[in-house]
């Protein structure tokens, strides 16, 4: 390189230098913040480090599980949405309380998110979709057994540059299986399958299977097997059918009631079974409800109901 | 500091992600955001100063670019300090 080429390269490396970065909010130029592409694993992987770091500042406990936080020789390639944390069950209203803080807006609670009440979903306008869980649907025997299970044998990676938990390996490959027992004819799901069920080796199997054990969720895990109806007296066992095979709303309905424990329990999901769900039809539609909207979803969803059980009682018949 | 660590870590608060080929760092304030996109040169400075060893940070930066050391050291600190001041960077304990 000739001396002029020097002195011009280190002139522009120096330039370059002063008016770094180049984007985002503006470091070292002055500039007002500009609009710029950012990677949505990017995001991701903030929004991973965001909740861990709420989490490390309340002394609370989380796994980081699927998506980012998923070992890539499980499912290589796999693609995701959002970022999911499963919070020790103590520790989620704290979470929950501290994400609203700093941003995150809640935009479908617990009692409306799935079938299994497992999980609410913050959106944050830089990090994108957060899924905190407070339960993996399928495991036991309790939420706080659970995850203490998975806990204890923990590993840790870096996510967004944080220090975060995650299950073990062989813990992830049964998690990755139980979330696809309730998707399902989903495609992604059945390549989920494929990679760390159908084509595992006998010995990653054996850790599967240790794992389904260790979690008592024989029930879930059986959709996996193909063994789910030998469950049927399983209070479980219509939540885990329609998750799998499908069903009508009335039917979607009378499975959350047969799982619930206890009286009460069952009383507060009937109560929810005719409500709407504001939040979630409030993302579908783009903006806030009018009362007029609500009440037209109130009455429609029993009418719904009806239609998808009529409909299914001609298939059938 | 230690001259086996890095000269620099990311402050407290801040979560970066460096991508694969090394030309963009993108920085985030957590819990809340916003997020900051270094590239280029500010990738290069933000990657030397955060990796170790400390010794010869700035030489790493200068010889990434094909440069000297000498010609760049003063936009590099004054790089540096704009981080640190932005709460973004902090010497590495």
């Amino acid at each position: 390189m000739a001396a002029e080429d020097t002195a011009e390269d280190a002139a522009q490396v120096a330039a370059q230098v002063a008016g770094a970065p180049a984007a985002g909010p503006v470091a070292g130029s002055g500039e007002a913040p500009t609009s710029v592409d950012i990677p949505h694993e990017v995001r991701i992987a903030f929004a991973h480090a965001a909740a861990q770091h709420l989490v490390d500042r309340l002394g609370a406990r989380a796994v980081h599980v699927k998506g980012a936080a998923l070992d890539p020789s499980l499912v290589p390639g796999r693609s995701y949405s959002d970022a999911d944390v499963l919070v020790h069950p103590s520790d989620v209203p704290a979470v929950l309380s501290a994400l609203r803080d700093h941003g995150w807006d809640l935009i479908n609670t617990f009692a409306y998110g799935s079938s299994f009440e497992h999980s609410a979903t913050f959106r944050h306008e830089d990090f994108g979709l957060l899924d905190v869980h407070r339960l993996f649907p399928g495991t036991g025997p309790t939420p706080e057994a659970a995850f203490e299970s998975l806990w204890a044998q923990r590993q840790t990676i870096s996510l967004g540059g944080r220090p975060c938990a995650v299950p073990s390996r062989a813990a992830q490959a049964c998690l990755l299986l139980l979330h696809a027992a309730r998707a399902g004819n989903d495609a992604k799901a059945a390549r989920d399958v494929d990679c760390v069920w159908t084509s595992a080796t006998d010995a990653e199997r054996t850790g599967v299977l240790e794992w389904a054990d260790r979690l008592e969720a024989h029930v879930a895990f059986s959709v996996i097997t193909g063994t789910l109806d030998d469950h049927a007296a399983d209070p479980a066992y219509d939540l885990w059918r329609v998750a799998a095979r499908g069903g009508t709303r009335v039917e979607e309905w009378r499975a959350r009631i047969r799982a619930a424990r206890g009286v009460r329990a069952k009383l507060a999901v009937a109560g929810r079974s005719v409500l709407v769900n504001v939040e979630h039809l409030s993302i579908v539609r783009g903006a806030p409800l009018t009362r007029r909207e609500v009440v037209a979803e109130f009455f429609a969803r029993p009418v719904r109901g009806v239609r998808e059980q009529l409909h299914r009682r001609r298939v059938g018949s | 500091m230690s001259s086996r660590g890095p000269a620099y870590e990311p402050a407290e608060d801040v979560g970066a992600v460096v991508s694969p080929d090394g030309l963009t760092v993108w920085v985030a304030g957590l819990p809340g955001g916003p997020i900051h996109v270094l590239e280029g040169v500010a990738a290069s400075i933000w990657t030397a100063a955060t990796s170790s060893p400390a010794e010869g940070w700035r030489t790493r930066v200068a010889a990434a670019w094909e440069q000297s050391a000498d010609a760049v050291a003063e936009q590099v600190d004054a790089f540096v300090a704009d981080l640190v001041a932005r709460g973004l960077l902090r010497p590495a304990g």
